[in-house]
């Protein structure tokens, strides 16, 4: 309690001052601030994934495309991690790899040896994210 | 109205009775009341699987696209009347979608974890099943006395 009121009499004319040359200080300097209204010109730009960028949209009868997003061993997709695309586009391939897929144009267990020396959309040995595998 | 996009696999056989495999097919939406908007013949080739379809395995198939439209009642006859027809090897029907547009959330995608949406969402749903605590309504952020 004693402690309290010691330390609360001990600030109030300590503030006081203080904000008064505060505000001499902050008027004198008004004028001469500029004036900064634009917007952040350090801001990063947006990134955008490689099929956003290029305006694709995955489709069940692009076989060759949606190979690219599979692994040659196994035939599995790969992760989002790996193939560095946004949420959306990483479900809308998902979604037309199990189409094509069911739909006996796209192999299931393997990727299809004629696919095998398409160019690579990004590397599988070092995802963008790490990964537990 | 749906679009509608078959995708039909048919057994290896000369050129003409293929044609009126496709005929009869065809014939099948019409039956239906629906009509066709566009055929296709993506050609024969190996299938990347080989299926076992009316005790035969298949090895290559030709591949037909039909874009059609047809009462959605009766997609399911439809699919039941191709997979009772000897020469389709496999049959899907997919929708055909417009692409919602959408904005690319990769720049959100590679923040660190706890700075994504998704993850304070998954965060929020833990925080939901939390047990209720006693408030004290000391107006402390702690317990004041001896526990
Ligand atoms: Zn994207």
């Amino acid at each position: 309690m004693f402690r309290q009121l010691l330390t609360a009499s001990a600030v109030i004319p300590r503030s006081f001052v203080r904000s008064s040359v505060i505000r001499q200080s902050s008027s004198a300097a008004a004028n001469d601030e500029p004036l900064f209204d634009m917007e952040n010109p350090f801001e990063k730009e947006k990134q955008q994934c490689l099929l956003c960028r290029l305006k694709i949209t995955p489709d069940y009868k692009n076989v060759k495309l949606l190979s690219q997003f599979q692994s040659p061993y196994t035939g599995r997709i790969y992760g989002k991690h790996i193939t560095g695309l946004c949420e959306t586009q990483q479900k809308l391939v998902e979604a037309e790899i199990m189409k094509a897929q069911a739909a006996g144009l796209m192999a299931t267990y393997l990727k299809e040896p004629c696919y095998l020396k398409d160019p690579k959309l990004f590397d599988t040995d070092n995802p963008i994210r790490p990964h537990r595998f | 109205m749906i679009t509608y996009e078959l995708l039909l696999l048919l057994r290896i056989m000369p050129k003409n009775e293929l044609a009126s495999v496709v005929k009869r097919s065809a014939n099948a939406i019409f039956d239906k009341g629906g009509f066709l908007r566009k055929l296709e013949n993506l050609g024969t080739r190996d299938m990347p699987y080989k299926t076992s379809a009316h005790g035969m395995v298949h090895r290559k198939a030709s591949y037909f696209l039909m874009e059609f439209n047809a009462p959605p009642v009766y997609i399911d006859q439809l699919l039941d009347e191709y997979s009772r027809d000897v020469d389709i090897v496999r049959r899907r029907i997919y929708k055909k979608k417009e692409a919602e547009a959408f904005e690319c959330t990769l720049h959100e995608d590679m923040l660190p974890p706890p700075y994504r949406k998704s993850v304070q969402k998954l965060i929020e749903e833990a925080r939901k099943s939390d047990k209720p605590r006693y408030n004290y309504n000391t107006g402390l952020d702690y317990y004041p006395f001896q526990k």
